[in-house]
């Protein structure tokens, strides 16, 4: 009984509150003033990427040198794997109808055109068979098995509906001064 | 002319009869014989060809899983075992991991065990092993944290599956107890009962550094244990007596002026057991070139911990295997899909097999 008119009195608290600061906000804030913030909300939205912050994350976006298709190109430098650039994809994309890896191996690579060293992140695309176009086996900083997360021969499709190996992408993750 | 008109149609006649006297061939089945010496299993990507060392000949064929591992046997019982992995639709679809039991007779599956669907599916050796006691298979799994799926090939039953989290591969020592290279630089020892399950694990000491000079996951077996080696050329053998883990002084595969020789390749590392004779594909090359195909194979007396023989090959090695006879073979996957047949000890070619595609060998 106690318990039912604790909830009661919550119930009617909150409504009441609700009730007085609707009221407030009403008698306080003409319709066109509550426009015109929303507006300045909005356009602040906008405005954020132009901040110093956004300004900084837009100027590291990675200057690319060579092709993409050949086992040289320099984000490939830990990379064993079909190159799906070669396969319908990008460095980036998964070709179409296979599926991303949420889990990854990862490298360091150097970019030649900027001089600095990125950390790489390489997803397996799965559920379709093995595209067999530009078979790659780059080895830099690859360990065995047992040491994972630097191994470029382990098959990534973990986490994924279908376990079957496509291709390989290789994501700049950032570079290892940040 | 009046003549050859009756020849010719009489001769008609009779070539008919004539064919007709040859009796039918009829198809028949060959079982395998008994296995020979020397005898050897060269796996590739669809299955495993096995072959006569001594004269070259292919005797069979076992079917295995694209995703297989490794396939080992037992003879006392008379069968092989392989870790497969199946997808329904060959692609996509469910998928189904097994252990597969094939007999000597036919190389036909006669038995499967299903397994959780958490196997490597890298063609390692050392990804599966059978206890020395001939019952327990451990299939090594990463999904993406390391386990081992223990199965009970006698009985035909999955027992379970070990949690082993970074370190990964199979060595059989004892009776049923297993050792794994880990990330941290130690040694792990998994013991199992009567059963299968863990009975007991223990750890080395840290005896490596993983980024410095790591241990390779091939491994090569040894009279009391195994051959360790890491991508800079150093060798460690390691045994284990009960619970503990022994791992000898390291030494080196180059001497000071060899710094730029490497081993490396596929299962570029193995033993003769009781001659002691450890064969090492090497190749010259900078850091991290530990998977480039050998050049050569070196010969270490592990003994006196000398070199005992350099053998240049024509076209580099990817994989090697000796078999464990009196006579033994040393037996070659090159880099272009052909094997090759040395005699172990004189290291003279004998004969080359055509085995496309060939990654790993098992001795029979």
């Amino acid at each position: 009984m106690n318990i039912e008119r604790i909830i009661d009195r919550t119930y009617y608290w909150i409504d009441d509150n609700a009730r007085r600061t609707s009221l407030a906000l009403a008698r306080k804030l003409s319709r066109r003033s509550f426009l015109s913030r929303l507006g300045m909300m909005l356009a602040g939205a906008a405005a954020f990427p132009l901040l110093p912050v956004a300004r900084s994350f837009a100027q590291s976006s990675v200057q690319e040198m060579g092709d993409p298709q050949s086992c040289d190109y320099w984000r490939y430098c830990a990379m064993s794997g079909t190159l799906c650039a070669c396969c319908g994809g990008s460095y980036t994309s998964c070709p179409p109808g296979s599926e991303p890896s949420p889990i990854t191996w990862v490298g360091t690579c150097h970019n030649p055109v900027d001089n600095r060293d990125y950390l790489m992140s390489y997803n397996d695309c799965c559920g379709k068979a093995t595209c067999s176009r530009c078979n790659c086996h780059n080895t830099v900083r690859d360990k065995p098995v047992y040491f994972n997360s630097n191994s470029s021969t382990v098959l990534w499709c973990f986490g994924t509906e279908n376990t079957s190996y496509h291709c390989t992408v290789s994501l700049v993750l950032g570079t290892i001064d940040e | 002319m009046r003549f050859i008109i009756p020849l010719a149609v009489s001769l008609m006649l009779v070539m008919p009869l004539a064919s007709a006297q040859i009796t039918p061939e009829e198809i028949s089945q060959e079982t395998m014989p008994e296995p020979g010496e020397n005898w050897f299993i060269s796996k590739t990507g669809n299955g495993g060809y096995i072959f006569d060392a001594t004269t070259g000949e292919m005797q069979g064929l076992l079917s295995l899983s694209r995703r297989t591992p490794a396939v080992t046997m037992w003879r006392p019982r008379g069968e092989f075992y392989a870790a497969e992995s199946y997808v329904s639709r060959g692609v996509y679809g469910e998928r189904t991991d097994i252990v597969a039991i094939y007999d000597f007779e036919n190389l036909s599956p006669i038995a499967e065990v299903v397994i959780p669907n958490h196997m490597a599916r890298l063609g390692v050796r050392n990804h599966l092993g059978l206890m020395n006691n001939g019952r327990h298979l451990a299939v090594h799994n990463m999904n993406p944290g390391h386990s081992v799926t223990i199965v009970d090939v006698q009985d035909r039953v999955f027992i379970y599956e070990v949690s082993t989290p970074g370190c990964a591969i199979i060595m059989p020592v004892a009776d049923s107890d297993f050792l794994q290279v880990c990330g941290d630089g130690t040694l792990q020892l998994i013991q199992l009962d009567l059963s299968g399950f863990e009975q007991n694990r223990a750890r080395s000491e840290v005896f490596f550094n993983v980024q410095d000079d790591a241990v390779f996951d091939r491994t090569a077996r040894s009279a009391d244990g195994w051959f360790l080696v890491t991508h800079g050329g150093t060798i460690f053998e390691v045994s284990t007596s009960g619970e503990e883990i022994n791992i000898g002084e390291g030494w080196p595969l180059m001497s000071d002026d060899e710094e730029g020789w490497r081993p490396g390749g596929g299962e570029f590392i193995s033993a003769h057991q009781e001659l002691g004779l450890l064969y090492v594909a090497m190749h010259e090359g900078e850091v991290d070139t530990h998977h480039e195909p050998g050049e050569e194979i070196w010969v270490m007396d592990v003994e006196t911990q000398r070199r005992v023989h350099r053998l240049e090959l024509e076209v580099p090695a990817r994989s090697l295997m000796v078999t464990q006879e009196n006579e033994p073979k040393l037996i070659i996957a090159d880099d272009e899909g052909d094997t090759h047949v040395y005699d172990a000890l004189t290291l003279v070619h004998e004969r080359s097999i055509r085995t496309p595609g060939a990654s790993m060998f098992e001795d029979f």
